[in-house]
């Protein structure tokens, strides 16, 4: 059963996107297969440079550049999100893979979640 | 479904048993009401449902304080009533519950909090209860906020 | 009864982004279910035939919008149970 949580919040303004990755971590832990779509404002998780210190938070940067480690299969960008943020594939964090989301990547996976 | 619809192009056999998950809170999302709806409509088609899974803001359900006005419907008793009368385990995200202020006793004790709020027959538990539904045949239903 | 390959439950009004999302990931053996503000949608031109779109028939009443789609597309929640049991997935957005 292969699972693909969605992240479609932007970091550090809701808890949503955090929660999301705990998902997709917790199922790595239990060696089940996953992988993480970012779309919508949601692609502005994986723009290079991220420092949260001012507002309290831990850098969501480290923990995305852990996930691979953890077992997280794939992280996917939805192009057109991207090109709206004026994000180019350099801006993005190393392992990310800019992807067309449509009823052809979704079909991919048995189980495709949000966290909220 | 007794309406006419197109010919079917497959007959996989479908889902009998079912996990829900509720994300939206009760109050600011219509997601625990419509949830409950759907529960009393699966078991009764005969279909099981192994657990119920509050997530994120979905956790405030499980909340033994909430108090709305007697003139509405009170989500977290009838949450409980019909989770205890069909024996079906309620659970709470541990993580979800105690970054929002709703533990159980245990968890009282072991952060030294001044109260408890965790209605009965609602337990806490961490995501491997939703890694489990995962890894089985149950069919996961989300049920997130709208707006 | 049909059985789609994705049932996509949607709950969103159109003025959300995940909306539009839902929409575009639609494919041809897909169905549709508008629930709570997401009947909304039956305002709005879909581009999804009827035949494989349906609505939450209380969320609809609730909104004042029965008489906006045709008796067969307004679903109860037992329609509900039997529409996410039968599809091979289903997609919450």
């Amino acid at each position: 059963m292969s699972t693909l949580i969605i992240i479609d919040q932007s970091p550090y303004g809701s808890w949503e996107g955090r929660e999301a990755l705990d998902m997709a971590f917790s199922l790595a832990a239990f060696d089940q297969p996953v992988s993480l779509l970012f779309c919508g404002a949601g692609v502005n998780w994986l723009r290079k440079g991220q420092d949260a210190g001012k507002i309290q938070q831990k850098s969501i940067e480290r923990n995305l550049a852990a996930a691979p480690v953890f077992g997280v299969e794939a992280l996917f960008a939805d192009r057109r999100a991207c090109d709206q943020y004026g994000l180019a594939g350099t801006d993005l964090l190393d392992h990310v893979s800019i992807t067309d989301v449509g009823p052809d990547f979704t079909g991919r996976f048995d189980h495709v979640a949000f966290a909220g | 479904m007794s309406k006419s619809l197109p010919e079917q192009t497959r007959t996989p056999a479908p889902a009998g048993v079912f996990t829900l998950v509720i994300t939206g809170a009760p109050y600011s999302s219509q997601a625990p009401s419509t949830a409950l709806h759907f529960a009393r409509a699966a078991l009764a088609a005969n279909k099981r449902i192994d657990r119920v899974f509050l997530y994120g803001d979905g956790v405030h359900l499980a909340s033994s304080l909430s108090a709305p006005p007697s003139d509405e419907l009170n989500l977290s008793e009838a949450w409980a009533a019909f989770l205890t009368e069909n024996s079906i385990p309620g659970v709470a995200c541990i993580a979800s519950a105690l970054r929002r202020g709703l533990v159980n006793e245990a968890e009282m004790h072991r952060y030294e909090l001044s109260a408890s709020n965790l209605r009965e027959p609602f337990e806490i538990a961490g995501l491997g209860e939703w890694v489990d539904s995962a890894a089985s045949e149950s069919r996961i239903l989300y049920f997130h906020k709208g707006g | 009864m049909i059985t789609f390959r994705t049932l996509h439950i949607l709950n969103k009004s159109p003025a959300h982004g995940r909306y539009s999302l839902c929409l575009s990931a639609i494919g041809p053996e897909d169905g549709l279910l508008l629930t709570e503000n997401g009947v909304l949608a039956v305002t709005q031109p879909l581009g999804i035939s009827t035949e494989r779109c349906f609505a939450l028939a209380p969320d609809l009443e609730a909104r004042g919008l029965s008489a906006q789609i045709s008796r067969n597309q307004a679903v109860s929640f037992d329609d509900m149970v039997d529409l996410t049991a039968s599809a091979d997935n289903v997609i919450s957005w």
